[in-house]
């Protein structure tokens, strides 16, 4: 089956130590089913497939990818507005994506939310969200969840740089220190929140070092470096499963196409900026890190690179092919029973 | 049977569904060793310890938000606002999060989230202290609203409240807690969308609301003597709402008083009038009244505070005006 | 595969757009990432990038810059080095990787919901006294007049107690009430007395329902003839029922046996033919009588019918007005009704339904013409009388419907 081989993957810990090829591979493959799926979603928004708002995730690929290497279905992720490439990495296939987006019955959320609002609780996919910040607290509920369970998963909060000046960001640090909860807090640092540039919104740009004032451990990375981010996540994620509590990672990114699709992407950042960050593609960078120490031929990157266009053409026909939701279903689930 | 205050009924409910759910655990300011300002929680964390009986920060958004991701991932937390007038400040998290998590995720992420806490004016409490806020969630599609008035309706309520896997607003009316009122030793449970008619009468129906209750029925004697058999109504839950019993009493009296001590604009009574006309307007033989607080912030000094909320003779006249009409 | 290049759509709200200038020309290489053209929406200029690489061809057909066009609308190709573009092939059909226009359009139509159109506010100025809504149902379960009763209420509604004490007031007089569904109520005198009576002619009559249809062209001519003289005289016209009454009587003085009564071990038959007309009032139905009938003339009874049915619907009859028939006519013609099998009353032999008068195709004279056809139903009591003597009466009758001289010659 095509879309097996996007499930949910469950690299071995790697942590400190040289990746290895078969999770060189995953990550590689991983990052381009992202990239491929964004770029259709776009194409797809313009021809008018798609209904509603479209936040591609292009550029940021190697966080969601590095991040949920080290995670298991049973572990929860809460995401952003900016989510399709969480969902996807966390393991929700490209079809119920895809078909999500275009609002039919067998996307992920059956219909009921789009690009704003995917669910798949069952691989563990808690929901991305129209609304910024709320995630960083689920996460730490679901941690905290996990800690009165008595088990070793672990919640895990994708949030811009948005996020970080929202009340939401201090109080979920400060109770998952605090009661030390296997939580991980993923900031996502794309300059901008929206359009409004974060050395305008802080005084203190650096995101990593505001976990000390929680009591937590705060990461910089790099996240054009899908190595960086799986090595700083698999240390965080590690640690969290062994009761070591939380961790604050900052990755520094960048999205290259506009906040939406169909806005307008000037005049709050420059042509030069966004060509400079282009020439950072995590993607290229890691096919040729990849192919430089000999883990792969560039005959197996095409290989995958193959298999990638395959499955996405897989998932726009079926998001084609598949059935609009019926309206007599327009108020099922408002509560747990009936009315 | 045996008699309770209406807060040691609800804690017993409390503690037997704690006893029987290692799932479940309480998040508050002041509810772990100290067991609540309003003794909602004495003596759990000593057989619990902190992690089910969780003292907060002073954050209720962040705790809240924290209970909606707890409640996807497999456990069952009660929030224990102390006064409802906090929950304020997690209303994005109520909303936005709480109430459309199983819509969202097509019913595959439930919500099982108690949000309980005081209500109502009384006790100078002042404005920060006083607030209902019921009517708000009742408009919001996803919310359960509970509103007990007797010590059975606590335990049992609570316990329901506890078991839905909805988001359940869990009222209580702070001038009811040391009320008195037989609650059997044995399990019990009372269903949502139940309203109790708590006592029967002829000539004009009235639909009251938390603390209005009491204070209604304190006024029926006597109005016996001046010849007016009242019904009073407790709809017990307001959200869901039993309109169908509070139609049938309507279909007996032909006269319709709605009595509660928030405001008027948009609230309950509105909405039980609205539906009555619906649904009942040709057994009308008056227009539908309702006797609400005054829209204002509540004031401190008592004389003040009892202006803004109906008292008994005012509940009275407003019945005698229904009859009259 | 060629990939079409459309109308992009560049925002939530757009509709359409302006294609500005094409910054490629056709038959250009093309890199993913170029900037193929400009689009103008909201008064803004857009760069539309190609997401894919490869040679842009631009139909001739395709619109030209400072076209306003919806999204959706074909403007170009990119194609393969090699390949044909869609729009020179030999069957060139429009297809592509994407297909776009009406089919996207119906998709995002699909979820809006409709704007409902909402009519003007239509104001009503109240008449008449007001009524609470309890009380107006009330009144129509009781069938109370609530125009004519007082308002207690604070502003001067009809409450319910108000339309309660005017039936009991009116108790005595008032009409039998109008069941609401799902209502029940005790059993007037009039109704017990009613459903006695038909109980026991449906549970001991041997009854026997006769139809025939006849021609009553005659007798409509004949009454618009009457009608005509007698407008300017002040007096009753007859009706179709006080036209059956006399010709019935006159049938029935010829067929004595059908004017008699059962009476257990014998059979009376009368002399002297009394004629029951079966009213319908609100109270329930009564059965005034019309003496002696047969000899009575077309006048007298029409006279008498119209004074013996007021009295009925005002319930004024007295007792000896509806005893002592010998034969009873009941006509639902008023009510569009055309055979129907009546009741025997009891201690009666018969009882005639007449049906309406409908202009039906008929053949008279030989042809096909239009006539006033009428409908008879006749019951008997098979303990009475026998099929033939009851067909014979009911022939009689149809005759002198058919022939009016027949009768008023008698």
């Amino acid at each position: 089956m095509k879309s097996k081989a996007t499930g949910q993957k469950s690299v071995a810990q790697a942590t400190n130590t040289r990746l290895d090829r078969r999770t060189s591979l995953a990550l590689y493959r991983q990052m381009l089913v992202i990239r491929r799926c964004e770029e259709q979603l776009a194409r797809s928004y313009q021809a008018g497939f798609i209904p509603g708002a479209c936040h591609t995730y292009i550029g940021q690929e190697a966080v969601a990818t590095g991040v949920c290497a080290h995670l298991r279905p049973d572990d929860a992720v809460f995401s952003t507005h900016r989510g399709h490439g969480h969902a996807l990495a966390k393991g929700v296939s490209v079809r119920r994506v895809i078909a999500e987006l275009f609002g039919k019955a067998t996307g992920c959320s059956a219909g009921r939310g789009g690009s704003m609002h995917l669910f798949a609780p069952e691989v563990g996919m808690m929901g991305t969200s129209g609304i910024v910040a709320p995630c960083i607290l689920q996460a730490t509920g679901a941690g905290y969840s996990f800690k009165l369970l008595k088990t070793d998963r672990v919640g895990v909060a994708f949030f811009g740089d948005g996020a970080v000046n929202n009340g939401a960001f201090h109080e979920g640090l400060n109770m998952a220190a605090v009661w030390e909860l296997p939580t991980l807090f993923v900031c996502e640092n794309n300059m901008y929140a929206t359009e409004v540039p974060f050395a305008s919104a802080t005084r203190n740009q650096d995101v990593a070092s505001r976990a000390a004032v929680y009591g937590l451990p705060g990461v910089a990375v790099d996240g054009n470096d899908v190595i960086a981010v799986y090595k700083a996540a698999g240390e965080a994620i590690s640690r969290a499963r062994a009761g070591g509590g939380p961790t604050l990672i900052e990755c520094k990114t960048y999205r290259t196409r506009p906040h939406a699709e169909g806005m307008r992407d000037a005049g709050y950042r420059t042509v030069e900026e966004i060509e400079a960050w282009k020439a950072r593609d995590p993607i290229p960078h890691f096919r040729a890190h990849v192919m430089a120490t000999g883990m792969a031929s560039e005959d197996e990157c095409d290989q995958i690179d193959a298999e990638v266009k395959t499955l996405i053409e897989d998932g726009l026909q079926f998001a084609m092919d598949s059935p609009w939701p019926d309206p007599a279903t327009a108020l099922d689930h408002v509560y747990s029973t009936g009315k | 049977m045996r008699e309770l205050t209406f807060t040691a009924a609800a804690h017993e409910g409390l503690a037997e569904e704690m006893a029987s759910d290692p799932t479940i655990f309480v998040v508050g300011e002041g509810i772990g060793r100290r067991g609540g300002n309003f003794n909602t929680t004495t003596g759990l964390y000593d057989l619990y310890g902190p992690e089910r009986l969780r003292d907060t920060p002073i954050c209720e958004r962040g705790f809240v938000g924290l209970c909606v991701g707890a409640a996807m991932t497999g456990t069952r937390p009660v929030v224990d606002f102390m006064f409802i007038d906090f929950i304020l400040d997690a209303m994005g998290e109520l909303i936005n999060q709480a109430a459309k998590m199983q819509y969202m995720s097509s019913g595959r992420l439930k919500m099982p989230l108690v949000l309980r806490g005081c209500i109502g004016v009384g006790g100078a409490s002042a404005t920060h202290h006083s607030g209902s806020y019921a009517s708000i969630f009742v408009h919001l599609p996803g919310f359960r609203v509970v509103i007990p008035t007797t010590p059975y309706d606590a335990k049992g309520l609570l316990k329901t409240s506890i078991r839905s896997d909805d988001p359940v607003l869990f009222l209580e009316h702070k001038s009811l807690l040391n009320t008195k009122g037989p609650v059997p030793e044995g399990e019990y449970t009372v269903p949502f969308g139940q309203a109790s008619v708590c006592r029967q009468g002829t000539d004009v129906t009235v639909v009251a609301i938390a603390l209005m209750v009491k204070k209604t029925l304190e006024v029926c004697e006597q109005l016996v003597q001046e010849g007016i058999s009242v019904e009073v109504i407790d709809p017990r839950t307001v959200a869901p709402l039993d309109i169908d019993t509070i139609i049938e009493s309507v279909h007996k009296t032909g006269r319709l008083l709605i009595v509660d001590e928030t405001f008027a604009p948009c609230a309950i009574g509105a909405e039980v009038a609205a539906q009555v006309m619906d649904r009942a307007f040709d057994d009308l033989d008056a227009p539908v009244r309702r006797l609400n607080g005054v829209q204002t912030p509540v004031p401190y000094s008592a004389p003040l505070e009892a202006a803004v909320v109906p008292q008994p003779p005012a509940i009275a006249q407003a019945i005698r005006d229904v009859v009259a009409e | 595969m060629a990939i079409a290049i459309v109308m992009p759509r560049l925002g939530w709200t757009m509709e359409q757009g302006r294609l500005v200038e094409w910054l490629k020309k056709d038959g250009d290489a093309v890199q993913a990432g170029d900037v193929l053209l400009t689009v103008e929406s909201d008064k803004t200029i857009n760069e539309v990038e190609s997401f894919d690489s490869g040679i842009l061809r631009i139909p001739p057909d395709s619109p030209p810059p400072d076209t306003v066009m919806p999204v959706g609308t074909l403007l170009a190709y990119i194609v393969q080095p090699g390949e044909v573009a869609p729009f020179e092939q030999p069957d060139a059909r429009q297809e592509s990787a994407i297909s776009v226009t009406a089919t996207a359009d119906t998709q995002v139509a699909a979820g809006m919901p409709r704007e409902s159109a909402s009519g003007p506010t239509v104001s009503t100025r109240r008449r008449g006294p007001r009524i609470s809504p309890r009380a107006r149902r009330v009144a129509a379960e009781l069938g109370v007049d609530w125009n004519a009763v007082n308002g207690s209420g604070r502003t001067g509604r009809i409450i319910e107690r108000d339309v309660r004490a005017a039936a009991r007031l009116t108790a005595t007089a008032s009409p039998a009430p109008v069941l609401a569904a799902g209502e029940a109520r005790p059993v007037t005198p009039i109704r017990r007395i009613i459903a006695q009576r038909m109980a026991e002619s449906a549970q001991t009559a041997a009854a026997v329902t006769l139809t025939t249809e006849a021609d009553a062209t005659e007798l409509v001519v004949l009454r618009d003839k009457i009608k005509a003289s007698l407008t300017s005289r002040e007096r009753s016209v007859p009706t179709y029922t006080d036209l059956m009454v006399k010709l019935t009587a006159v049938a029935l003085v010829e067929h004595p046996m059908l004017n008699a009564t059962w009476r257990g071990d014998e059979i009376v038959v009368h002399a002297q033919v009394h004629i029951g007309v079966a009213v319908d009032t609100d109270a329930g139905l009564l059965v005034p009588v019309i003496r002696d009938a047969a000899a009575r003339s077309l006048q007298q009874i029409a006279a008498e019918s119209t004074g013996l049915a007021e009295k009925a619907r005002t319930r004024a009859l007295k007792l000896d007005e509806t005893q002592g028939g010998t034969f009873t006519i009941t006509n639902l013609g008023m009510y569009g009704i055309d055979a129907f099998t009546p009741l025997i009353n009891l201690p009666q032999c018969a009882i005639l339904g007449v049906g309406r008068i409908v202009s039906k195709p008929a053949v008279h004279g030989g042809q096909v013409v239009p006539r006033a056809m009428m409908t008879l139903s006749l019951t008997f009591d098979h303990r009475v009388v026998d099929g033939g003597p009851a067909a014979r009466f009911l022939s009689t009758v149809r005759e002198y419907v058919e022939q009016p001289y027949l009768w008023l010659t008698r």
